[in-house]
């Protein structure tokens, strides 16, 4: 399973790199407006074709980009009922905070986890290689902050248990 | 943001259609270019010639066609003739091909990653990684930005 995951990333860091090139692009219907066209999607000249690298049926992302934007989904590994709620728990507390993660979007997109949105001011006040470099460093600790969760979870249930069932002894 | 911000049922009448700029996308329907020979395919995959076989079904894509079934049929075709590679074969592979064959093959390789299935995935991204060390990120920009799908 680990012989997977590194060039899936790498096919992930690669896919960014090539295309998180943006410009800064004036909306074309509205004046003096400045819209992420992988967001409004006003006209198709703009967009590039979606791609998606996935490394089995769960674990995939899609990479939207357009000339000013781009969108990055993310979906997460989900194996079993208590992961896939720690894993909404988690996706939705950073969500809800989303102002402060500058491009994290504060809603996925359909059939993904999460989603950021990268447009080219981000790009005017960080690095590029830098943001790419967070997007690979947030899949790789997602999976494993969702099993320390789940271990968190079950250990805690275990002592509990054990404590309840101390007074029938 | 109030909710109906985004509404536009109340808009009968679409304007933008009679802009002078607007873009339309060209139909450039040529159903000439029907995908590649599938039977020369198999019979040099049959023979174990696996390079002949990825330059004979990299030649003349179906990107042209409309139709779904048979741009499935081919790529269904191409991720045969991946699998068929072990990884130290690939390099060699790759180098054969000319520069346009290589983004056909890219585009490709997007196109399985679209689909996954768990028995050819960790080929796919061995693909990836070696048409990546050959194309540069030139070979992946120019799948993300033509319109002309696999």
């Amino acid at each position: 399973m680990a012989a997977t995951l590194k060039p899936y990333l790498e096919a992930v860091r690669k896919t960014l790199h090539a295309s998180m090139c943006l410009e800064n692009f004036p909306s074309q219907v509205v004046e003096r407006h400045n819209k992420p066209e992988v967001e409004v999607m006003s006209s198709k000249e703009l967009l590039f074709t979606p791609v998606v690298i996935s490394r089995n049926e769960r674990e995939r992302v899609k990479i939207e980009g357009s000339i000013n934007s781009i969108r990055i989904s993310i979906a997460i590994k989900q194996a079993d009922e208590i992961e896939k709620i720690l894993c909404h728990k988690f996706t939705n507390f950073m969500m809800q905070r989303a102002e402060n993660f500058f491009i994290l979007r504060r809603k996925p997109i359909e059939g993904y986890d999460i989603s950021f949105l990268v447009t080219n001011f981000h790009l005017e006040q960080m690095l590029k290689h830098k943001l790419v470099d967070f997007v690979i460093h947030f899949m790789e600790e997602i999976d494993k902050e969702v099993s320390n969760l789940k271990l968190a979870v079950n250990t805690r249930a275990r002592i509990s248990a054990a404590e309840f069932l101390q007074c029938f002894n | 943001m109030s909710v109906n911000t985004g509404a536009k049922l109340f808009r009968k009448v679409d304007v933008d259609q009679f802009d002078e700029e607007r873009f339309v996308e060209d139909a450039g329907d040529d159903s000439s270019a029907v995908g590649p020979n599938e039977s020369e395919v198999n019979n040099l995959l049959a023979q174990n010639r696996n390079a002949e076989a990825l330059k004979a079904v990299l030649n003349n894509p179906p990107v042209n066609t409309k139709d779904q079934a048979i741009k499935d049929r081919c790529a269904s075709l191409v991720l045969r003739v991946l699998s068929a590679f072990k990884v130290s074969e690939m390099e060699g592979a790759i180098n054969g091909l000319e520069q346009p064959a290589q983004d056909v093959l890219m585009k490709y390789l997007y196109r399985g990653f679209e689909s996954p299935k768990e028995a050819v995935q960790s080929n796919l991204l061995a693909w990836h990684e070696k048409l990546f060390a050959v194309g540069g990120y030139g070979c992946i920009v120019r799948v993300l930005t033509d319109r002309k799908t696999v």
